[in-house]
């Protein structure tokens, strides 16, 4: 049994563990070590196309995540005072989000923002003088921030939920005994109680789209994120560049989800 | 002057000390298709400390909720002050409540939990006023110079008193509590209640209690108010509970109680005579509302029957089935032909005096006529 897990474990993490180790080779060969060097991270740092896509992915994952944030705990929060079957439909609803497979989101958000942009930009175009100057919606950073909010909201409000209902819910009745309004007990009380929730929520879901590349390939229109560059790279040969690249990303990622597992679990014993 | 909530209002507003401080009028409350509530009616004085006793589940908890504002009654009115407040919300309400788990906010620390409600004020007391009313209410729980404390640093007595502090630093016109001393140990709830008590009186606020506990509802309130499936059964002082229960469940609820079976025989004002069973009759002062040929009961309070070692006029001779000693007084089981099994409570001094029995003994009960309460058997 031992024996067999460890197959399982070498099996899941070699390739992740070539990856950072050829990132530090020396030679320009994937196959090759030829000695231990960082000048492919240097290399990675000094391309502008990944440092753009990098600036657009950082931007897309910090709006998104903080959208999904604000979103997700006021549907939380909100969802959690309901009672009865809304609710549950709605439980429902939020975890459906969750299992279903990025590749049917990418293509339903593409279909629905293409179909909305259909209609409303003749529309918009028809209310400017100038039809030419009129602003038109198209595909790029705000469709990824649209689709990525929507499918990181799902991840926060599952964690935000979870610490509402460990909440007593007796602190907001005493809250409102002691004459604070809802606003007063919701900034007051609830607010403060699930922010560790809240920031975790957001780490996941900066994560979620920072790592993202099925979503976004179908809504990024012309605009780049790193792991489409990653990608796009990738069918041009694999560079130790691109382990350098790789192994970075998920160095972030890897500390983003620590810290969210360490806030969840702290907030926990508390 | 309902509108704005004004914590502190009391001392401007007790002008009239005949008017109640809250009323419930045919008040119901049903969830669903369970009704926790049926017409209660209850006004409660300025001043004084009333309890709801009963069981779980038979309202006094809805009632307490209703008054504070958590639960909207489904039918008739809840009065504060005189206004109708059934739709006002809880934050606007001049009353206070000590939870039963304390509700303390867990993030803030004991004077920031205590400052709450001072700062919810409009105008807006001071820093100063704030820190000044909240030392002295931690003085007045005796917890001074426990402001920078934790919650979960203090142990369940002080959180308890951090609670109290809570609510009483509004000064509310009803200061509500909801079975508080329940999560305390004995010795420590003892404390507390004599602690409530002195509080209650100095600082002049009514005070509503909920409770399950007998003891401690006979021994706090000015008035009880005995609770039983959702209707009030009885309210009245501690005395008059214990000395005139109004039917069978409140002397068997509110201390123990022999009970013999029996329907009305003759009834003459307020005495009557009750025919038991097997014939035989006992005579006892008739609680009100019954008439000849009412099923009822007699009911004899343990401490009021002496245990004699000889025979008298009217004694019922009988067997010592078991005797249990409880500091002050013993308990004796006692086993009559006629009567079947009556406990019996004796002082110590009676023991001091010789008079002591042991298993198997005989002897002889007696008590005197106006001890036993004829009423109503309703169970």
């Amino acid at each position: 049994m031992r024996i067999y897990a460890f197959c399982v474990y070498l099996f899941l993490y070699t390739p992740i563990g070539i990856i950072a180790l050829f990132s530090f080779n020396a030679g320009r060969h994937a196959s090759q070590f030829q000695g231990f060097s960082v000048k492919w991270y240097g290399r990675a740092l000094n391309n502008p196309f990944v440092m753009e896509a990098l600036e657009n992915s950082l931007m897309i994952a910090f709006t998104s995540a903080a959208l999904a944030s604000i979103i997700g705990t006021m549907a939380a929060v909100g969802l959690h005072s309901m009672r009865g079957p809304v609710r549950a439909i709605f439980d429902a609803v939020i975890y459906i989000a969750i299992m279903i497979p990025g590749i049917v989101i990418g293509i339903a958000t593409l279909i629905a923002l293409v179909t909305v942009f259909d209609v409303v930009n003749p529309w918009l175009a028809g209310l400017w003088a100038d039809a030419e100057a009129a602003p038109q919606f198209s595909m790029g950073r705000g469709s990824v921030i649209a689709a990525h909010t929507m499918f990181t909201m799902a991840l926060v409000v599952v964690i935000v939920r979870a610490r509402l209902s460990t909440v007593e819910g007796a602190l907001m009745e005493a809250s409102a005994d002691l004459y604070a309004p809802p606003w007063v007990t919701f900034r007051r009380i609830t607010l403060p109680l699930i922010a560790p929730a809240i920031f975790a929520g957001f780490l996941l879901a900066f994560t979620f789209s920072f790592d993202d590349f099925i979503i976004a390939f179908f809504v990024a229109g012309s605009e780049t994120t790193l792991p489409i560059y990653i990608f796009s790279s990738i069918r041009r040969g694999v560079t130790p560049e691109i382990n350098a690249i790789g192994t970075m990303v998920m160095a972030a990622s890897l500390i983003l989800l620590i810290v969210a597992q360490l806030i969840l679990r702290r907030d926990k014993k508390t | 002057m309902m509108q704005e909530k004004v914590p502190g209002g009391t001392q401007e507003a007790e002008g009239d000390a005949s008017m109640p401080v809250a009323e419930l009028r045919s008040v119901s409350k049903s969830f669903g298709s369970v009704l926790a509530a049926r017409d209660l009616n209850l006004s409660i004085r300025q001043g004084e400390f009333l309890s709801f006793l009963g069981p779980s589940g038979c309202g006094k908890t809805t009632a307490l909720r209703m008054l504070a504002g958590f639960e909207t009654p489904t039918e008739g009115e809840v009065r504060i002050a005189g206004e109708v407040v059934n739709d006002l919300p809880s934050f606007r309400r001049p009353v206070n409540m000590v939870f039963q788990s304390y509700a303390l906010f867990p993030h803030l620390t004991v004077a920031q939990n205590i400052a709450y409600g001072l700062q919810q004020q409009r105008p807006r007391p001071t820093r100063e006023e704030v820190s000044a009313k909240v030392s002295e209410a931690l003085e007045t729980v005796r917890l001074a110079g426990f402001e920078g404390r934790r919650i979960w640093e203090m142990s369940g007595g002080q959180q308890q008193r951090v609670a109290l502090a809570r609510a009483i630093v509004n000064r509310p016109r009803l200061l509500l509590l909801d079975e508080p001393l329940a999560a305390l140990d004995r010795k420590l709830r003892k404390e507390m209640q004599i602690e409530l008590q002195d509080l209650q009186r100095s600082l002049g606020i009514t005070f509503v209690l909920v409770t399950h506990d007998q003891e401690e509802a006979l021994s706090l309130s000015d008035r009880i108010c005995v609770m039983r499936g959702g209707r009030i059964v009885q309210i009245g002082s501690p005395r008059e509970l214990y000395d005139e229960p109004a039917s069978k469940y409140v002397a068997d609820f509110v201390g123990t109680s022999n009970f013999f079976e029996g329907s009305i025989a003759s009834k003459d004002g307020e005495q009557a005579v009750l025919k038991l069973a097997d014939g035989q009759t006992m005579a006892g002062t008739c609680a009100p509302g019954l008439s000849v040929g009412d099923k009822a009961c007699v009911s004899l309070r343990p401490e009021q029957i002496a245990l004699e070692n000889a025979a008298s006029d009217g004694a019922h001779p009988v067997t010592v089935l078991n005797r249990i000693f409880l500091g002050e007084h013993t308990e004796y089981l006692v086993s009559s032909e006629t009567l079947g099994n009556v406990i019996v409570l004796a002082p110590r001094q009676a023991e001091r005096a010789g008079t002591s029995y042991n298993k198997g003994d005989k002897a002889w009960i007696t008590w005197r006529e106006d001890a036993a309460r004829i009423l109503l058997s309703e169970q």
